[in-house]
């Protein structure tokens, strides 16, 4: 089973040796447990039954001032463990956001984009974001990118609109495009475009209230039926956690508690991500 | 009169588990030098605890089985929200409610320079929100 959204910001070994992190961690992204060694990282997969985990690194420098983690860091986490799967994060409103895209995908070994709208301060519609858009295009990664509310503070949340992203989601047709926490509270609108265009997947780590149960029940069975995604929507659901603002296994528990076939679950949970990540080489 | 407090780090592995920590405890009593008073022992966490019983497995397995049964995982908690000083969601209330059960320390007198405990009295570590690092402290007083 593969994780598909996990953000390495508490890891104990990176707070002394990167001196910005700790602030990172608190005042951008906005977490308040305690840093863990590496070690927990890896037992709360394996308590999930999670093998691989995908790391995101968000570069809200321009924004924010820090980080969300560094490309730099998420490639050396990769370093440790090949359970790992490293993605990249570039300010797209930066100049040269793609080149350095491209270096981070051919020298770090990072496997897909990350891009935060909310947090990282930019339009995704906007032109200026495109030369980042069409880098992804090129180098055949897929682009996780942050829809829905964001619990960063100082993000608006217009800028999760999942419909901001239909006339990029138009223009990169080969662009492969994660929109992550099913768009909450937009469900519909992120359904719709998962379901109108080939290139738009959807992740499923949202929690927003009450326990990972209770909002999975409510969110996949009553804002929109189980059954778009047992039929419509089985090959274009990602398993996320976003760990850790939610501990893995609570996710993965609310997962297997919606009324979803084993085959369909085995796509959400592994299938589909192997797909988006070239692990496995089909298309659909 | 000495006074000596040690920080204990402990990896739990699994969501839930019983760790016996006699052993540790009564190190930090003999590195003291304290021959007689008194050690205390507590946990730095809400959601773990330390407890004293028989140091057999199908004790273990009994608190741990019946403090999910007193206090399951899916009940209607209060706690499951967005708990905006931590960042993220509190949905770990059936771990609180059992550390507040099983208690979060014990004590023991010390009689020249040893530990004095019943023959089957054997001190647990409670994980009931792991994995996770956790710190429990070890305080010896006495003389």
């Amino acid at each position: 089973m593969i994780d598909f959204h996990t953000h390495p910001v508490l890891i104990r070994e990176f707070v002394e040796k990167y001196p910005n992190y700790e602030r990172s961690a608190r005042q951008v992204f906005n977490i308040g447990n305690n840093f863990q060694p590496l070690e927990t990282f890896f037992l709360q997969m394996d308590v999930a039954g999670i093998e691989k985990a995908v790391l995101l690194p968000i570069d809200c420098k321009r924004a924010r001032k820090d980080a969300v983690s560094s490309n730099e860091q998420v490639a050396e986490l990769c370093a440790r463990s090949e359970r790992f799967i490293g993605f990249a994060s570039v300010d797209p409103l930066k100049k040269g956001a793609a080149r350095e895209l491209e270096n981070a995908i051919k020298k770090l070994g990072l496997r897909g984009l990350k891009l935060d709208p909310a947090l990282q301060d930019f339009r995704p519609d906007a032109q200026k974001v495109y030369p980042v858009y069409e880098a992804a295009e090129a180098l055949k990664v897929p682009l996780l990118i942050h829809t829905g509310m964001s619990w960063a503070p100082e993000t608006p949340l217009e800028r999760g609109l999942p419909l901001h992203l239909e006339q990029p989601i138009r223009d990169f047709p080969k662009l492969k495009f994660v929109l992550a926490h099913f768009g909450w509270p937009w469900v519909w609108e992120a359904t719709a475009l998962a379901l109108k265009y080939p290139n738009v997947y959807l992740d499923t780590s949202c929690l927003y209230y009450d326990g990972p149960k209770e909002f999975y029940q409510f969110v996949f069975s009553k804002q929109i039926p189980t059954t778009v995604i047992e039929r419509s929507l089985r090959n274009k659901v990602v398993f996320g956690s976003n760990y850790p603002r939610v501990e893995i296994k609570n996710m993965v528990h609310a997962l297997k508690n919606l009324q979803l076939t084993e085959g369909c679950l085995h796509k959400i949970l592994k299938e589909n991500a192997e797909r988006l990540l070239g692990i496995v080489n089909s298309e659909l | 009169m000495i006074i000596k407090l040690e920080r204990i780090k402990v990896q739990t592995r699994k969501s839930e588990e019983a760790i016996d920590i006699t052993s540790k405890v009564d190190e930090v009593v003999q590195k003291s030098g304290v021959k007689n008073g008194v050690v205390n022992v507590m946990t730095s966490h809400t959601s773990s605890g330390l407890l004293v019983t028989e140091g057999i497995p199908c004790l273990e397995e009994d608190i741990l089985t019946h403090f999910s049964r007193l206090f399951p995982e899916d009940e209607d908690y209060h706690h499951r929200r967005y708990l905006d000083y931590d960042g993220r969601l509190g949905f770990n209330a059936d771990a609180h409610l059992k550390s507040i059960l099983g208690g979060i320390s014990c004590m023991f007198p010390i009689e020249n320079g040893k530990v004095v405990r019943g023959s089957r009295q054997t001190i647990y570590f409670m994980e009931y929100d792991g994995p996770l690092e956790r710190t429990y402290m070890v305080q010896v007083l006495g003389e």
